[in-house]
């Protein structure tokens, strides 16, 4: 009985993998096959990791692939998070997309790596003059591998209810007053759960890239601790920042259990009422229209700096958006491909639609402010602007953002702490420029000021 | 003497419904919290959903293709559990009964790749291979590589073999059977107990594999398993995740493996305790 | 062909599939992964020759010894507590006791559900702004304000109950199916002499349920010192690196958990050799228990 269990459950096994392995060995065929009749269909892949605006991608691909008159097909494949990993082992067989999205974090890693072709040959001078060129970030070695679309703009986000309360005017403009008015929002908001100001330090990379970073940048220093004057790393410009965090955690005006919140409980909170103001991307707004309804009415403010005068800019991320792959057997197709996609009609679709805030400044003078409660105050201003890209390097022992937190939670001597950073950071840029090849020459002409104010309208 | 025994199994009971409650409770947050709508799951504030949204299991059905998928993974799975049992069953077997020369590092190599195994970073070599093989875009590279990582199965089928005794495959040289005999009408019904839990363990991990069937269905959406699948469901329109989804789909592809265990239940509570007799 | 011969090759056959799956697919992967412990190498570009220059830096790397100590506590912690638990459970639920097919399954539940879910769950669970736990604790007078459990404070002992919640099921069954094997009569026979449960349970069931416990521990050892992904999806190691274990550490160096825009590093040379070395620790750790626990058998 048990034996003849066994082996019906074995020759089921067997007979559903020999169909699996028929299968794709029938698709492969039939694929052969439907290339060879048609003949002329030039295929083509894209690979995004973007998923707020698959659905209009994906009309979009499907209206070029019906519309283009050259025979090609685009196959549009939308990855998620390991869209890196998927797109390094691809790189690998002969099954690499042709055209790819690249983003500032990943753009020069391409670059090296060699994933990418210069599409210069391609760009009329038309083109060239429309769409920004920005050093390492779609131009590397005087070469242009990409085109940029939309930007990321970096605010303080605050509960506009909470601040009537409280009875706060205005959001604050320097550090102190975020600190104060933490804690007003706090003493008004706590009988109802309500506090003052939230981080997301279950990952303090995150929690500070969203927050220390563009206060110390719209204050004038490099908001990852290098300055660009020198090229050297100091992260003595994060000192007054990184008290002012400890400062509101201790006056109890941070939300309780910050050290493991993770960003979307942060802003499920928010949009039940419970957060007074946190720092973060222009991607908020979609979230509270969307996924969780805010039952608030909020808005967004420029982060304030340290102390109330602006000598930088606020960090306007991205520059960059599609790439045509250096292993490409149909360039010429990709970059057709590439070329519709930059049209006007879909790059002031995609603002008006809200997926992004255009950076091409001949689309952001017409397209209209996108239908997403609370974008305004996420549009460009007088204030942001794009940073040069910063140098990474691998220091040994603690990475800045972890260093940071450790002296929130504990105290310590902060300025110890920075000592001992700018020594490590500085010993792995040394390391990288003798032996990576990276360069990294001062700028002492270098006026972070003059980055911002390229964008208001 | 009767009321100690009341007394033991009152203690007894209180035990396993307290400790049973406390196992149950995230299970039954992880159900309920599928029903809620994302902003109520993630905020936390409420234990039952304040209204009950079905459509979370009919939008994870949707969206996690939940329906082409489930073929691919059950193949996947059942093939790594077929393979896997055999190929450590008949490695435990000549492990524990013969010596052979090499027994020694063939040993200590199975216990090596239990030391390190950090997944991902093997990925690379491993999917070369594949590649040199033409296997790099079809599950079976996936299959191959899930029974290559059957050290533990391995290890728990020896000390199952050990339990076997010795005098049955005396008994049965005697008789005259060969020793490839002995293995597939004697050890084998008798490691039921093992084979059960190992063929249980092996269906839960490929079922829940997800880098290798991601990396090797690439080009081939049609080959992508549930898994895979899943991960779609994390996000949609905007920056924040799908948690509702997520916790639908998490329960719904929970259910092929508690088939699996009610089967391995079955199968291997009952078997030995009479074979060992006749 | 004489019987010595044969007998050597039909034990080679039958482990050759095992052999050439392990040493191809097993043993060769690592082994490509490991020959950058010797070289700085950053995932792309050329890998330079350094020596053994990653193996100083491991010396001086306070993180890594920190996450090494964090590791012992967290094994230490989950193997004292899931291993008399699962075996416990087993040995209660191997004998007739009504509605014990429903207790196995509901023991073997949390083995089931998926780490990125567990994450929302036990936040939701534990947190310390509106967890359901210290709802429930200040709604019973347990405690009068809550408890920060994933605060610097509790996030270890966290984390331990967390992962013995997980691996209490799967010992269980293990030992379940390692009771199997111990034959009924020998408790009929046991019974008719005296014998109390308990005292069965000691003289009987522990020593016949011998190498399947010596495997099961072997296994629990090992799979503590290597566990991270429970904690990573809970903690990400914090706050602070209070929960950061030795896998977790060796894997934020491989995969940097993004942070926002920034570019993270792929620290793959430095990685390997802290690879090399968090392998080394746990084989080692796990020979003494081997040997250990062979010398305890030869004297019962």
């Amino acid at each position: 009985m048990k034996k003849q269990l066994l082996l019906t459950s074995l020759s089921i096994v067997l007979a559903l993998s020999l169909a699996a392995c028929g299968n794709s060995n029938s698709n492969n065929n039939s694929e052969g096959a439907t290339a060879a009749t048609t003949g002329e269909k030039t295929k083509i892949s894209y690979w995004t990791g973007d998923r707020h605006d698959a659905e209009f991608i994906k009309e979009k691909v499907a209206e070029f692939n019906e519309t283009n008159t050259d025979g090609i097909e685009v196959e549009l494949v939308v990855k998620g998070d390991d869209f890196d990993t998927a797109l390094d082992l691809s790189f690998q067989t002969a099954d690499s997309p042709d055209v790819i999205r690249v983003k500032e974090n990943t753009i020069g890693t391409f670059y090296k790596k060699e994933y990418l072709a210069p599409i210069d040959e391609y760009l009329s001078d038309e083109l060239k003059a429309k769409f920004p060129e920005m050093a390492d970030l779609n131009t590397f070695d005087g070469k242009r591998y990409s085109l940029p679309n939309y930007g990321t703009t970096m605010r303080l986000i605050y509960n506009k209810d909470l601040f009537a309360k409280a009875g706060v005017t205005a959001p604050p403009t320097t550090l102190q007053e975020l600190v104060d008015i933490a804690k007003k929002l706090t003493v008004a908001g706590k009988a109802d759960g309500a506090y003052g100001f939230a981080q997301n330090f279950k990952n303090p990379a995150s929690a500070l890239g969203r927050s220390a970073r563009v206060i110390a940048e719209m204050s004038g220093f490099g908001g990852f601790g290098y300055d660009f004057k020198t090229a050297r790393f100091d992260f003595t410009g994060f000192k007054s920042i990184i008290e002012a965090f400890k400062q509101i955690k201790d006056d109890g005006s941070m939300l309780p259990g910050v050290e493991s919140l993770d960003i979307d409980p942060l802003r499920a909170q928010f949009a039940e009422g419970k957060i007074g103001m946190y720092l973060s991307y222009s991607s908020e707004p979609g979230v509270y229209s969307t996924q969780f309804p805010a039952k608030i009415d909020w808005a967004a403010a420029p982060a304030p700096t340290i102390d109330g005068n602006a000598k930088g800019a606020s960090g306007f991320l991205g520059g960059q958006w599609l790439a045509l792959s250096a292993k490409s057997k149909h360039k010429d197709a990709a970059w057709k491909f590439m070329e519709y996609m930059y049209g006007d009609s879909i790059l002031t679709a995609y603002q008006e639609k809200g997926f992004g805030i255009s950076m091409v400044p001949s689309i952001s003078a017409v397209a209209k402010v996108p239908e997403v409660n609370g974008i305004e105050g996420f549009l460009p201003n007088k204030y942001d602007g794009v940073w040069p890209v910063y140098p990474i390097v691998a220091p040994e022992g603690m990475k800045s953002d972890d260093a940071f937190f450790k002296y929130m939670l504990n105290g310590g001597d902060l300025g110890a702490v920075i000592t001992d950073l700018n020594k490590r950071y500085n010993s792995a840029l040394d390391d990288a420029i003798t032996n990576d090849g990276l360069v990294a020459k001062p700028d002492p002409g270098f006026d972070p000021a003059a980055l911002a104010g390229k964008f208001a309208k | 003497m009767k009321i100690k025994n009341i007394l033991g199994n009152t203690v007894l009971w209180a035990f396993l419904l307290i400790f049973g409650l406390v196992t149950l409770v995230p299970v039954v947050i992880t159900i309920l919290g599928s029903f809620k709508t994302n902003v109520e799951l993630t905020t936390g504030a409420t234990f039952l959903p304040s209204k009950w949204h079905f459509s979370n299991y009919s939008e994870a059905w949707r969206i996690a293709n939940f329906s082409t998928y489930t073929m691919n993974s059950l193949i996947v799975a059942l093939s790594a559990v077929v393979g896997t049992l055999l190929v450590s069953s008949m490695a435990a077997y000549v492990v524990d009964r013969m010596d052979f020369i090499g027994k020694k590092i063939y040993v200590s190599m199975q216990a090596f790749t239990m030391f390190v195994a950090v997944g991902a970073v093997v990925l690379r070599p491993q999917f070369d291979l594949m590649v040199k093989l033409n296997l790099h875009s079809s599950l079976w590279g996936v299959i191959l590589i899930l029974i290559s990582a059957h050290a533990s199965i391995f290890f728990i089928l020896v000390s199952f073999m050990k339990g076997i005794p010795k005098d049955l495959d005396e008994a049965a040289k005697i008789d005259g059977s060969s020793l490839g005999r002995t293995f597939w009408r004697i050890i084998l019904p008798l490691l039921g107990p093992g084979l059960g839990v190992g063929a249980l363990f092996t269906f839960r991990g490929a079922w829940n594999e997800y880098l290798l069937p991601l990396v090797f269905t690439m080009t081939k959406p049609e080959l992508q398993t549930l898994t895979v699948g899943l991960a779609n469901l994390k996000y949609g329109i905007s920056a924040a995740s799908q948690t509702h989804y997520m916790m639908a789909g998490a329960c719904l592809s929970i259910l092929p493996i508690l088939v699996a265990y009610i089967f391995a239940n079955k199968s291997f509570m009952q078997m030995t305790a009479g074979s060992l007799k006749g | 062909m004489n019987n010595k011969t044969k007998n050597a090759a039909f034990a080679y056959s039958y482990l050759f599939p095992s052999a050439f799956l392990t040493l191809v697919l097993g043993i060769y992967p690592i082994a490509w992964a490991f020959r950058y412990m010797f070289y700085n190498y950053k995932g792309y570009g050329t890998a330079r020759f350094i020596g053994l220059d990653n193996f100083t830096r491991i010396l001086q790397d306070i993180q890594f010894w920190d996450s090494v100590v964090n590791t012992f506590v967290y094994a230490g912690g989950k193997l004292l507590l899931s291993i008399p638990l699962s075996l416990l459970l087993a040995a209660i639920l191997n004998r007739g006791l009504k509605g014990k097919h429903l207790l196995r399954a509901v023991f073997f539940m949390p083995t089931v559900i998926s780490t990125a879910v567990m994450a929302v769950v036990f936040f939701t669970i534990f947190n310390s702004y509106n967890g359901i736990l210290n709802q429930f604790l200040i709604k019973f007078n347990i405690t009068s304000s809550g408890i920060d459990w994933l605060g610097p404070k509790h996030a270890m002992l966290t984390v331990i109950l967390v992962a013995v919640w997980g691996a209490v099921g799967n010992y269980m069954l293990l030992f379940l199916a390692g009771l199997q094997n111990i034959p009924e009569d020998v408790y009929e026979s046991s019974a008719l002499d005296g014998a109390n449960k308990v005292q069965q349970f000691r003289y009987i069931t522990l020593p016949m349920l011998g190498p399947v416990m010596q495997m099961v521990i072997m296994l629990a050892i090992i799979t503590a010192l290597k566990g991270y992904e429970s904690i990573m999806v809970l903690t990400e190691g914090g706050p602070a690196g209070k929960t950061e274990v030795m896998f977790l550490y060796l894997y934020k160096l491989f995969f940097p958990l993004g942070g926002g825009s920034a570019t993270q590093v792929q620290e793959f040379g430095y990685g390997s050799a802290v690879a090399f070395v968090s392998a080394l620790i746990v084989g080692m750790i796990s020979l003494l228990y081997f040997y250990a626990s062979k010398r305890m058998n030869r004297i019962d």
